[in-house]
């Protein structure tokens, strides 16, 4: 295949750092694959070697074993040795388990899902503020009437300090703080730190009760990774002639700590390649992660750097509009310290003209930058509208609605079902395969808890004869059949008759239809075995019924691991019982969950397969995806402020005085902690102007994200926000407003 | 080919060394499947019909499974004239010795009563006084920068006292051992010394209360029994013959005392297998054991492997090397290195050895976890009933084995009418249904303790107790009779409730609830104990004709179980919760729900099915020692071949007899371990195969990580080198 003199250059590459800068769809998983595969070719591993990628999130792992793995057979060589691919967590999982006790862990130590966390971090909030009752009204704003105070102690409140806590406890743990140290500090500073300190007790709660079930979180995993690098250098060194190159994808969200495990992997004399894009930086928000690492690699003296410029991805009109955007931001933005939001050079360039991936045909015409101000309800009607429009005279379209929040997705989800516009939302959740097997699997045990319910035994029938997948007339009788057993409320009158009533008999001397009768009976002979396997230890119940209502090895692989699950938590919370477990289930099925493992079935998206439907996601989770026609909901003055009057922050609380946020100022009294100098001390209000600034930059970068995502064509709307929530209308974005305007501008020339 | 009646077909090294003088003192040695054993159960067999007493000889054993051989042999018609042979652990001697001579060593030994008898803790038992003990400091923060569950933490304490006790050194240094070999964070100082307290404060309570857990048994026997005329002259009058096989897999203790005995002896015969210490996380100590070799006045080797056909040879030669031929693996000890130098020789390829190999090495990779064990019970279904292999000649191991893993290939197995049969089942005695079910009526018969059980447990106790009633009335009924009256549980009447739901449920169940019930709300008083009322409620009520249990065998066995786990308990704790004042069940109940007791599994429940494949982790089945046809490795890519246990609380090398005090533990020790692991793992592994190894492969392990452990990597290279036509390993 012919290469891009760009990627020729990336490709030579044979040992020291090298860093890249790309931009979207440049390609930089097919390089960055190639390039391992090249050296492997090379020979040049020796027998345990590795080369080591790095990458972002679970979908990424498996898109670059694939392209590996593609690479490695044309060479005639034997897939799946001689490279490993994680995330980050991933990696930290593998360095720990190696040498657990190395960290103070037990061989069998569990990491627990950000659900448990949640739920842990739920319970230590509401102690501490049961404790506290009177902790937040010194903050609130005193001209609160009395009415609304008590309204905001009671239902806003809690959900604050559960965000500290979770804010608080992770970025302690991304700088290597534990309880004890933060706990030593606080004592000898001579300023008060109030927040530091609530946000000490509820880590040390927090911690306590993780000891308490043997486990870590998954900000644990990384930090002990990190630990066991530092205290055994021994080990460091065998890690390091392990992995002797280590390329890094998505460099722009490299955290500290990531920065710092690598770096020590790479040693001084190590092989580093490192590929990002600093305008796709969206993970930055409370966290450590930080574009800089990767700008700063970049100009280091002993880096080779490189860009990857070219993208085969978008038409010329939206490569426009991207670039666009970054130069106004450079030069136009309101806020002058927000300039720099956005890089470049590299800008995007078209592909040449022989290019393999030449960029689709212009037009201009698929552009459509909706300046009309809509009511949330009215942006939703009028995206619905489109898309109604849309789909059927393009059914093999991929088409993706983009939004800055789950809840706007629902609520367009629940608009298009209402209208039967086709739509996917799998990326508002967790995957469809761990939510299909979960939510299958706990109707089941929902089923089993409450043994009586006719409604839950339809369900399960439902679940059973595939209901949600058949078709026609397959369907239409599942759907009888599913009636017939929810209308009849004496269900062991059907499972277990006794002397006085046998419904099936009696269905039979109505003169049901023997199919009907055929497909009860068989149905009931399952019910029977799984009411027999109630008994049985929660892991075995579901790997005992998975197999019964579960067909494809995915499917049973994720039932294998949700069992494994389920014991775990029974076994954590010993007072459990089948109806707990099964909410602890449907929990999995509904919400997003981290899962270690299962990194392809997890969340490979592919757009292509939902060809003539409306895929809703938020921008983030459409990183690395791409559509042919992708709308952009929602930008207005809220999700993407730009620092000027008016706009208002997710973060920083109206009840508050001044409107702090709260968050970012217990940040910064950990910074504070850590600080050596006196004109380092904390000072209260200051961090909530950097977290504002900060916000404004990564939102004008999740901007960039949501135009690049487009193929062939981009609709861009906003609404003025929910009245009553808000005090006042809100606005579209500035930068979407500095889009119109220059579109505008282009259009009328054009036509002139 | 190798079997266990073997009386007629000795070969000639096994012959010579049977019949040896009557004064020999023998240290023979060799591989697994070389026949050791054999010869010793012979050798044991020539002694008696030369005359020896039967009772004169000591069969000294590391485990007491490891009996087999030698109670089969002695089963044998007329074998066991002059007296029964005993047969005994180590610990089992000094736990005698400790119960036959405590008058005159238990105030000598610190203990408070010496007048009153001593009281043997179990593991169990031993976990439950831990408990007690160490509960209050967890509260108080202790142990904080550790992350483990907490009955782990508890039996990582006691492993730790075990340890100090088998290999010699006192208690009360475990801290400094530990401190000393540590490299990490500072923090893990703090543990340590915590581990301390914690075991200090565990051996002055079982002094003051008579409790010997397992390390005082073996201390108070090893530093004033041994050393007392008394005792040792009893022992030495008693035992003229001493047969002491697997000698590697005992602990320093063992050696120690054996090594002072020996002169005494008459007859010696001690066997030593190369490669194993397989129980070093129990405190065995291969090294230790090799000293006793220079004692004996004859050494044997014997260099002929009976069990594996050629291509297995073939493939146990050249895994070994391409194990050895690793960097690191030049660090393996000594004793490994030579005997593997002693007995193999470098081979030259037999013809079409390639792909006999392939024949004898059988994989399939999957990518799915559930997809191998569908593959590994197909391959055994065509293995019994195409290719009539006997199912006992068909191992299914894994480095570890989940119960949701055991339960998995069981089910498969028993749907295919296949027999099968695993070392325990696949849950815990307190996961038993029936175990539950016993337990919630207890708490109903027993309102006083105010245990209240969740209403699911009372539907599905009522569900297993009564027969004839099913889940869904199970539920209906205990919905409506199930009550709490002044914070206690109440059951009503079946009179009580209407009509209409009086049919629903039907009355023929009807009648049957109210003779349970009835049952349950006679008291007597004084009350029972606790173990005599379950015994009452299983043998009068749930065993009878019309209730769940009657002629059903596991449940009984489970009651059986229950009880004795009860008793066990009330010996050992009884006097203490009745002064203070605590119901003995409600104390049971509770200990079950928090998982400290009746952990233990059901024993023995299906050791009678013999002709069956055995289902178990590979350190397991090497420990039974014996060998089969066909071995399926489940998690071929699983780190766990190569990983020793990792426990932050103790540490099975640091505190054993050879590891020099204050050196660190580094991690070229850790990969040295882990190496030495695989090695003696794989091997012995194909020492004890005849005919055929399966690898279970797939991509994603059990929890879906990928899985391309060491174990993998070099049989791959084994199969790489195969293809490529060289002697694999060669070169």
């Amino acid at each position: 295949m012919k290469l891009r003199a760009s990627q020729e250059k990336i490709l030579e590459y044979t040992s020291g750092k090298m860093g890249i800068s790309a931009v979207p769809g440049s390609g930089k998983t097919w390089t960055l694959s190639k390039l391992a595969a090249d050296i492997i070719r090379t020979n040049i591993l020796n027998d345990g070697q590795e080369i080591l990628i790095v990458t972002l999130v679970n979908s990424a792992v498996d898109n670059f074993y694939q392209r590996i793995g593609s690479f490695v057979r044309q060479y005639d060589l034997i897939p799946n040795f001689g490279y490993r691919v994680r995330t980050l967590h991933g990696l930290a999982h593998d360095i720990v388990r190696e040498r657990p006790s190395l960290v103070g862990l037990d061989e069998r130590f569990q990491i627990i899902d950000e659900r448990e966390a949640d739920s842990i971090r739920e319970e230590v909030s509401r102690t501490w503020l049961h404790n506290h009752p009177q902790f937040f009204t010194e903050y609130l704003d005193p001209d609160l009437a009395d009415s609304k105070r008590d309204q905001v102690l009671r239902d806003d409140i809690p959900d604050l300090v559960q965000s500290i806590a979770l804010s608080f406890i992770r970025y302690a743990k991304d700088r290597e703080l534990t309880p004890e140290v933060i706990r030593q500090r606080l004592e000898r500073c001579p300023i008060p730190l109030p927040l530091a300190e609530i946000g000490l007790q509820l880590y040390v709660d927090y911690q306590r009760a993780l000891n308490y079930r043997g486990a870590v979180d998954f900000d644990d995993l990384i930090r002990l990774a990190l630990m066991a690098l530092k205290v055994d250098h021994a080990y460091l060194e065998r890690l390091q002639e392990r992995w002797p190159y280590i390329l890094e994808d998505e460099a722009q969200d490299s955290s500290q700590l990531q920065e710092k495990i690598l770096k020590k992997l790479v040693g001084k004399e190590g092989n580093w390649v490192r590929v990002g894009d600093p305008n796709q930086a969206i993970y930055e928000t409370f966290t450590t992660a930080n574009p800089r690492f990767l700008i700063e690699f970049l100009k280091e003296e002993d880096v080779q750097a490189h860009d990857l410029p070219e993208s085969g991805r978008s038409t010329l009109s939206i490569i426009d509009l991207a670039n666009t955007l970054v130069e106004w931001t450079q030069t136009d933005h309101p806020l002058v310290a927000a300039r720099d939001a956005l890089k470049g050079p590299p800008f995007i360039e078209p592909t040449a003209k022989d290019d393999p991936q030449p960029n689709p045909p212009d037009q201009p015409d698929g552009i459509y930058l909706v300046a009309r101000k809509f009511s949330p309800q009215e942006e939703i009607r009028a995206v619905a509208d489109s898309l109604a429009r849309y789909l059927p005279e393009n059914p093999t379209a991929t088409v993706a609605v983009l939004v800055p929040r789950n809840t706007r997705g629902f609520e367009l989800a629940n608009e298009l079902a209402d209208r039967g516009i086709p739509y996917e939302d799998g990326l508002l959740r967790s995957s469809r395969l761990t939510r299909t097997s979960a939510g299958a699997l706990g109707d089941l045990l929902d089923y089993l808890s409450d043994p009586q319910s006719s409604r839950k035994l339809a369900r399960v029938f439902e679940v059973w004869s595939g209901l949600d997948r058949a078709g026609g007339d397959e369907r239409k009788l599942s759907q009888v059949i599913s009636e017939l057993i929810r209308k009849n409320a004496h269900v062991e009158d059907y499972l277990w008759p006794g002397p006085n009533r046998n419904w099936l008999e009696e269905l039979e001397v109505s003169g049901m239809d023997q199919t009907i009768l055929d497909k009860l009976i068989e149905f009931r002979r399952l019910v029977r075995r799984w009411q027999a396997a109630a008994l049985l230890p929660v892991d075995q119940i579901v790997l005992t019924v998975a197999q019964d209502i579960l067909t494809t090895p995915a499917e049973l692989a994720i039932s294998h691991k949700l069992a494994l699950l389920l014991q775990e938590a029974g076994r954590a919370n010993p007072s459990w019982r089948l109806a707990e477990l099964t909410q602890e289930l449907n929990v999995i099925a509904r919400n997003e969950r981290r899962f270690l493992g299962f990194s392809q079935e997890e969340s490979g998206f592919n757009p292509d397969q939902f060809q003539g439907k409306a895929v809703i996601g938020t921008i983030h989770k459409a990183k690395g995806l791409e559509w042919d026609r992708v709308y952009l909901m929602s930008v207005n003055n809220y999700d993407f402020p730009s620092g000027i009057k008016g706009d208002r922050y997710l973060s920083e609380k109206w009840f508050f005085k001044g409107k702090i946020n709260l968050e970012a100022e217990a940040l910064a009294q950990i910074d504070a902690l850590q600080a050596e100098s006196e004109f380092a001390w904390y000072e209260e209000g200051h961090a909530t102007d950097e977290a504002r600034l900060n916000y404004i930059k990564e939102r004008l970068r999740l901007f960039y994200v949501g135009i690049t995502r487009a193929k062939k064509e981009l609709i861009i709307t906003w609404n003025t926000g929910r009245a009553g929530r808000t005090e006042y209308e809100l606005l579209e974005a500035q930068p979407f407003r500095a889009l119109i305007n220059y579109w505008d501008n282009k259009m009328q020339k054009g036509t002139e | 080919m190798f079997s266990n009646n073997q009386a007629v077909s000795l070969n000639i090294e096994q012959l010579n060394l049977v019949t040896n003088p009557l004064n020999a003192k023998i240290f023979l040695e060799g591989a697994a499947g070389t026949g050791k054993t054999t010869a010793a159960v012979e050798r044991m067999l020539y002694l008696m019909a030369e005359g020896i007493p039967g009772n004169t000889i000591l069969l000294l054993l590391p485990q007491r499974t490891l009996a087999g051989p030698y109670t089969t042999a002695l089963e044998r018609p007329g074998v066991m004239a002059g007296g029964m042979v005993s047969i005994l652990t180590m610990n089992g001697l000094a736990q005698r010795m400790v119960d036959l001579f405590w008058p005159v060593v238990a105030s000598m030994a610190g203990f408070e009563h010496p007048e009153q008898p001593p009281v043997f803790l179990t593991l169990e038992t031993a976990q439950y006084y831990m408990a007690h003990l160490v509960s209050p400091l967890l509260e108080e923060g202790r142990f904080e920068s550790v992350t483990i569950e907490r009955n782990r933490l508890f039996s990582q304490i006691l492993d730790n006292l075990n340890k100090a006790a088998v290999v010699g050194f006192p208690y009360s240094g475990v801290s400094d051992r530990l401190r000393a070999a540590w490299i990490g964070e500072s923090s893990q100082f703090h543990v340590y010394d915590d581990v301390q307290e914690c075991a200090n404060i565990f051996r002055d309570f079982c002094l003051k209360h008579n409790l010997l857990d397992f390390s005082l048994q073996v201390e108070v026997f090893w530093k004033y029994l041994w050393e007392m005329d008394l005792c040792r002259s009893y022992l030495t009058q008693t035992y003229r013959h001493l047969i002491f096989d697997n000698v590697e897999e005992d602990t320093p203790f063992a050696h120690e005392i054996v090594r002072e005995w020996l002169p005494e002896l008459e007859t010696v015969l001690i066997v030593n297998d190369w490669m194993a210490g397989y129980r070093r996380f129990l405190g065995a100590d291969p090294d230790s054991a090799i000293r006793l070799k220079g004692l004996c006045s004859q050494q044997v080797i014997f260099t002929k492997n009976l069990v594996m056909t050629e291509p297995i040879q073939v493939l146990e030669e050249s895994l070994g090397r391409i194990l050895l031929s690793r960097a690191e693996a030049n660090e393996l000890p000594d004793r490994i290195r030579e005997s593997v130098e002693m007995y193999t020789a470098l081979p030259t390829l037999p013809q079409n050895m390639g792909r006999r190999l392939r024949d004898t090495l059988i994989f399939d990779q999957h990518h799915f976890y559930p997809e191998m064990l569908d593959w590994v019970v197909d391959r055994i279904t065509d293995l019994i009933f195409v290719d009539r292999v006997s199912p006992s000649e068909i191992v299914v191991l894994a480095p570890y084995l989940s119960d949701a893993l055991r339960f998995s290939l069981i089910d498969r197995f028993q749907t295919r009418q296949i027999p099968v049969k695993s070392y325990r089942p696949s849950r815990a005695l307190r996961e038993e249904p029936a175990m539950r079910c016993l337990l919630t009526l207890s708490a109903l018969a027993y309102p006083e303790w105010r245990i209240i059980p969740v209403k699911e447990d009372v539907a599905y106790a009522l569900f297993q107790a009564i027969e004839g009633l099913d889940l869904v009335r199970a539920q209906l009924l205990s919905e409506i009779v199930y009550r709490f009256r002044d914070g206690s549980p109440v059951l009503l009447s079946f009179e009580q409730i209407r009509s209409d739901m009086q049919s629903r449920i039907t009355y023929r169940v009807g009648e049957r609830y109210e003779i349970l019930r009835g049952w349950l709300a006679q008291r007597r008083e004084p009350p029972d104990e606790f173990d005599h009322f379950l015994s009452r409620l299983f043998g009068e009520v749930l065993s009878q004709p019309g209730f769940g249990f009657f002629q059903d065998y596991i449940a009984g066995q489970v009651a059986a179980n229950l009880i004795e786990s009860i008793r066990k308990f009330r010996w050992v704790a009884g006097g203490i919760l009745t002064e203070e004042g605590i119901p003995l069940g409600y104390e049971y109940i509770q200990m079950v729900e928090q998982g400290v007791i009746a952990a233990q599994y059901i024993s023995s429940w299906q050791d009678n099915e013999r002709d069956a494949v055995l289902v178990a982790p590979a350190f397991t089945f090497l420990m039974s020692n014996r060998p089969v046809d066909v071995q399926f490795w489940l998690d071929a890519g699983s780190q766990g071949w190569a990983e020793r246990l990792n426990q932050p609380l103790t540490h099975p090398y640091v505190l054993s007899q050879g590891w020099p005090e204050g050196k660190p533990w580094t991690d070229l020790d850790e990969v040295r371990a882990g190496q030495e692991i695989l090695y003696s793992l794989a091997l012995g592994l194909l020492h004890r195969s005849r005919r055929r190894i399966y690898l279970g492969l797939s991509e994603l392990g059990e929890q879906g990580f990928e899985a391309r452990g060491p174990l993998l990597q070099a049989l791959q290279r084994v199969l790489l080198s195969i293809d490529k036509g060289n002697a694999p390993g060669s070169g």
